[in-house]
């Protein structure tokens, strides 16, 4: 006998509004270029989430992944708790970094899947070894732009970049050129823009990726 | 060339987050050399993604059994927890708290070595050796293996050994000989306890080294150690 109450919790949880990848689709999943509707809804959402700080798209995600995240959290953290806990501090980190996701490096599940495994490798140590160590995003970066400070300089050296830079918002732009236009260090700027460093460092890196997209907007 | 690689298995075991630590850097800082293993942990990380999140999980009945947690926990995230991680990132980015060091590099001897990212959070301790031979010990915090970065100055060589556990070896700078070959930076060997070998160095070498794990390295931490039994025995 069917319970229609858990058939419907089932439903709402297992495919959250999200539709499922038919199985064909999935023999192929190697293959970039073929039309994925989950991957696209799925980075849609994150969009959302990253630029507009939208409540309802970051309820999607939840609906789609915290079920899966916690199936993953049972089998790895062997306890119903720290797999809640999982679940908790895997879509906290999806809320304040969605910014540095980047499309065009990974698809939202494998954002998220790393986002996860990271986040578990650390709750084991804490678990095993008592330690708070946090070195899951050392060992395995986050298909994403914390390491951007490295790329980005190659990507500057392209003249036909700064040309974008008058695109960009007055905010980011000031910091954008007096970093490497005026060369100024990054302290340098925020003492000279009474601002604090931090603040330096999110407008610059606003301001990279998108003069990253401009380029990719003219020259794909 | 690098001509050593860690094996098809210990790849995927890296790629779901089950090594431990020593050997989880250990790979990790291999494939900051190995353009081919990287995009092998790639392709691993994008098919367990796809596993884990993409497919219908037809044995998912926590989905149904705890539906009313994840509705208390979504609830919770809508009307406080999102609002109070966005103010905590503002304060954040506005306390002047010191920036992250971005030093990866060891100084040894005269010799200056810039090291994989993997490594920046544990190169803080001090360097001890005898002679040629010097290590910088890894607080892992594993009882199970010692971690280190090991330097062996020109023309040095490490006696005779054999090793009750495994023994592993990544070189990161210089290169050594033993008496099976000779290394190249990335080069990834992991010798069991039959092995004896007496590595040698000409122009002097850097290498992270992992020693006397039983059995410990190869097999994933959740089938090792019960997390659960750890805290119990
Ligand atoms: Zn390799």
């Amino acid at each position: 006998m069917e319970n229609v109450q858990s058939q419907s919790a089932q439903t709402r949880y297992d495919k959250g509004h999200l539709a499922q990848r038919s199985s064909n689709q999935r023999n192929g999943a190697m293959k970039s270029d073929e039309p994925n509707p989950l991957a696209d809804e799925l980075a849609q959402l994150m969009m959302q989430v990253a630029n507009n700080r939208c409540k309802t798209s970051f309820a999607k995600l939840f609906s789609h992944f915290a079920p899966k995240i916690n199936s993953f959290g049972v089998q790895r953290l062997s306890q119903q708790g720290l797999a809640m806990d999982l679940v908790q501090e895997t879509m906290s980190r999806v809320w304040t970094k969605a910014h540095l996701y980047n499309a065009d490096k990974a698809a939202v599940s494998t954002w998220v899947f790393t986002v996860m495994r990271n986040q578990c490798f650390d709750m084991l140590r804490k678990v095993q070894h008592n330690r708070e160590d946090a070195f899951g995003d050392d060992i395995w970066p986050l298909f994403e732009s914390d390491d951007a400070e490295n790329n980005d300089d190659d990507f500057l050296l392209s003249a036909s970049l700064l040309q974008h830079v008058e695109e960009l918002p007055p905010l980011q732009r000031q910091v954008v050129q007096g970093i490497y236009m005026q060369e100024l260090t990054q302290q340098e700027l925020a003492d000279k823009l009474n601002i604090p460093i931090g603040t330096v460092k999110s407008r610059l890196r606003l301001g990279l990726e998108k003069l990253k997209s401009f380029m990719e907007k003219h020259y794909d | 060339m690098i001509n050593y690689h860690p094996d098809q298995h210990l790849l995927s075991l890296h790629a779901k987050g089950e090594l431990p630590l020593s050997m989880s850097i250990a790979i990790s800082a291999h494939a900051e050399f190995c353009q081919h293993c990287q995009q092998q942990l790639d392709q691993m990380t994008i098919a367990l993604s796809e596993q884990q999140f993409e497919q219908a999980d037809a044995k998912n009945t926590a989905a149904f059994e705890k539906h009313g947690e994840f509705d208390d926990l979504l609830s919770q995230f809508l009307s406080s927890t999102l609002d109070t991680l966005d103010t905590d990132v503002r304060l954040a980015n506005n306390s002047t708290s010191q920036p992250e060091s971005t030093d990866n590099s060891v100084t040894i001897k005269g010799q200056h070595y810039a090291l994989p990212r993997v490594f920046k959070k544990q190169i803080n301790a001090s360097w001890q050796g005898i002679g040629k031979v010097s290590r910088l010990r890894l607080d892992t915090g594993e009882p199970q293996a010692r971690a280190s970065l090991l330097h062996i100055a020109a023309n040095g060589e490490i006696p005779d050994h054999t090793h009750k556990g495994s023994e592993l070896t990544l070189l990161l700078a210089g290169e050594f000989s033993d008496c099976y070959n000779t290394y190249k930076p990335g080069d990834f060997m992991l010798l069991d306890q039959d092995h004896e070998h007496s590595p040698k160095t000409t122009e002097g070498c850097l290498c992270y080294t992992i020693v006397d794990a039983p059995l410990y390295f190869t097999k994933g931490i959740s089938k090792l150690l019960n997390p659960i039994g750890d805290l119990l025995y």
